[in-house]
């Protein structure tokens, strides 16, 4: 009965625009992925059964109705597929939306505090796939709770999550809806803009090409000149910097305190910084994989644009 | 000859440190880039006097407690100011200079700290006191770190671990002026004290007769070494190793006499560190490694070697 509300509600926006998107998107995707997705959204119709980005076979009886999600990106996404009053559990740095404080916090979610997530009496845990939550994933296995691992590194995989955890929170359509939009985020002409953006200061670390913010960026109509760093972020030389001679540099307003914004002598190598071409970002906005971020490329876009 | 030698290396190492780096530079406007002029020359006399500290500061240590393990890092100042750096940088003090000055007065509470805990009736510096206090502190400041750190956020304690691994990518002229005028003091200070030191590697007893205060002398030089230290960590993070093979190494060319090893142990110190950091910013290019890492991956075998030919 809830399930066709939902669905009238919803309808499913045919995916404009996803075409060319997808197939861009999908030479970044491994095969894996692809294998997930369809094993995603193709399930038996007992029961739930979906594989996760760990390629783990992850089955539920019946919708879950207490999820503790262990990552910000996906507790953002279950009050998106409708799934919010569902979440019992949430980290430190689940801040959106603004509903999702009012869930109970089971700490930080680096390393997962099992004693907290287990008083919170889940039937599903959702993490982010990662060697320390490969551990907890066993574990909570052990004690008979379903947990899943996924990856939202890129917006293909968030649409992916969106379907999954649409599916086993009994959101599938609007799960479907959400992946359609997040899909058709549209990719904005090219600005001819070259940018480095900076994670951190000393030592200095940039955007690599395997990372959200590459993505963004690239959506948004600007050229990241470390584009070719295979890892999401890592540490370079100024000089490089220097040399690769971006037109601007993004920086980030909340990303871990002090010393993000370039200061001292030595960054007067780089052009950008002697022209004072400098995007300030709000971190929790654009640093991690949102349904907002058709939103997000509009703003970053605005921001390239008007300049410093 | 000898001395020829090795500031002939040196000079090498500083000419290749400044013609080679991860980008390419043609010679036409070579004096004119702003690659060179504000980041290669200044990061090449960085690592230069920082190496040079560090150097000078292990061989002066070895000498005072007596004790081939010595090494800056042993007594507590690496922990001291690695604790002050992550504290600046997960209260997000703001400006270029917070976490260098954190470092500093850490690794100088360190300093106290141990010194304190060395200080056996009296004004005795007891040289045991001095390595035992010093791993204790260390450890005591690791232990406070981990927690800052566990405490901290995700990308502050990333970058708060990177930084405490050392690096010289934040070099620039005001830290190389700031060094180059803060090293003379405590530099003079450990070649003046190189006669005594002399006399203090033949026993303190045998000191103490021939008229040296060894109490007096342990002090100074214990404080002007930890003040090396400090400045080194305070503009390049911990970078292991260099206090500890450098004195060796020079010690097998020049011999154990301080007037010649002090000097020695600057300036192999310096080409060391100089070299290391050209490696590092070139092996892995774009990217760059932890200068530490290099250090000890071409340092520790040269140790090894060392310690093998005494013990055959």
């Amino acid at each position: 009965m809830a399930l066709r509300a939902t669905r009238r509600r919803l309808p499913i926006s045919a995916p404009t625009g996803v075409g060319i998107f997808a197939l861009r998107r999908l030479a970044y995707t491994n095969l894996a992925a692809c294998v997930a997705l369809c094993a995603g959204t193709r399930a038996p119709a007992q029961g739930l059964g979906v594989t996760d980005d760990a390629g783990r076979s992850v089955r539920l009886a019946a919708p879950a109705q207490r999820v503790v999600s262990l990552s910000p990106a996906i507790t953002e996404l279950l009050f998106a597929l409708g799934a919010g009053v569902q979440v019992v559990g949430r980290t430190t740095w689940c801040d959106y939306p603004p509903a999702a404080r009012a869930v109970p916090n089971v700490g930080d979610g680096l390393s997962p505090n099992l004693e907290s997530i287990l008083a919170r009496h889940p039937d599903l845990v959702v993490l982010y796939d990662s060697p320390t939550n490969m551990v907890a994933t066993t574990r909570l296995n052990g004690l008979g709770i379903a947990a899943l691992l996924l990856r939202q590194d890129r917006l293909v995989e968030l649409a992916r999550d969106a379907r999954i955890l649409g599916r086993l929170t009994g959101h599938a359509d609007r799960g479907d809806s959400v992946a359609a939009a997040i899909s058709s985020v549209r990719q904005a002409p090219a600005l001819g803009l070259r940018i480095a953006i900076l994670a951190w200061q000393n030592p200095p670390t940039v955007i690599g090409g395997a990372s959200y913010l590459d993505e963004l960026a690239a959506l948004a109509g600007a050229e990241n000149v470390f584009h070719d760093l295979a890892s999401p972020a890592a540490v370079v030389s100024l000089e490089t910097i220097a040399a690769r001679d971006p037109d601007a540099l993004v920086v980030f307003a909340d990303s871990g305190g002090a010393g993000t914004r370039p200061e001292g002598l030595a960054w007067q190598a780089i052009r950008a910084v002697r022209s004072g071409r400098i995007i300030v970002l709000v971190g929790s906005r654009f640093g991690r994989p949102s349904p907002r971020a058709g939103e997000a490329v509009v703003e970053f876009r605005r921001l390239l644009e008007a300049g410093p | 000859m000898k001395r020829a030698g090795l500031l002939l290396a040196a000079l090498a190492a500083l000419i290749l440190a400044v013609a080679i780096g991860p980008t390419h530079v043609p010679w036409s406007e070579f004096a004119s880039s702003p690659i060179v002029r504000t980041l290669r020359v200044p990061r090449a006399l960085l690592a230069f006097l920082v190496g040079g500290a560090l150097g000078t500061a292990g061989a002066a240590l070895q000498a005072v407690v007596r004790n081939p393990l010595a090494d800056p890092f042993l007594l507590g100042l690496s922990g001291g100011a690695g604790l002050g750096a992550v504290l600046a940088i997960a209260a997000g003090l703001p400006g270029a200079w917070a976490t260098p000055l954190a470092a500093f007065a850490g690794a100088l509470a360190a300093m106290a700290l141990v010194y304190r805990i060395a200080l056996a009736q009296g004004s005795e510096l007891d040289p045991r006191g001095l390595i035992l206090g010093g791993v204790a502190v260390g450890a005591f400041a690791g232990a406070l770190t981990t927690a800052v750190v566990s405490l901290a956020d995700a990308v502050a304690l990333r970058n708060a671990l990177l930084w405490l691994w050392g690096g010289l990518s934040g070099a620039s002229w005001d830290a190389v002026v700031v060094v180059a005028v803060y090293l003379p003091i405590p530099l003079a200070v450990l070649f003046a004290a190189a006669r005594p030191l002399d006399l203090l590697a033949l026993g303190e007893e045998p000191a103490r007769y021939l008229g040296t205060d060894v109490g007096a002398l342990r002090r100074r030089v214990y404080v002007a070494a930890s003040l090396l230290t400090a400045v080194a960590v305070a503009v390049s993070g911990v970078i292991g190793f260099v206090g500890l093979i450098v004195p060796h190494g020079v010690r097998a060319l020049f011999g154990h006499r301080h007037r010649a090893l002090l000097p020695a142990a600057f300036v192999g110190g310096g080409t060391l560190l100089t070299l290391a950091d050209t490696v590092a910013r070139v092996v892995v290019a774009p990217r760059e490694l932890p200068v530490g890492i290099v250090t000890a991956l071409v340092g520790v075998p040269l140790f090894a070697l060392l310690v093998r030919r005494w013990t055959a």
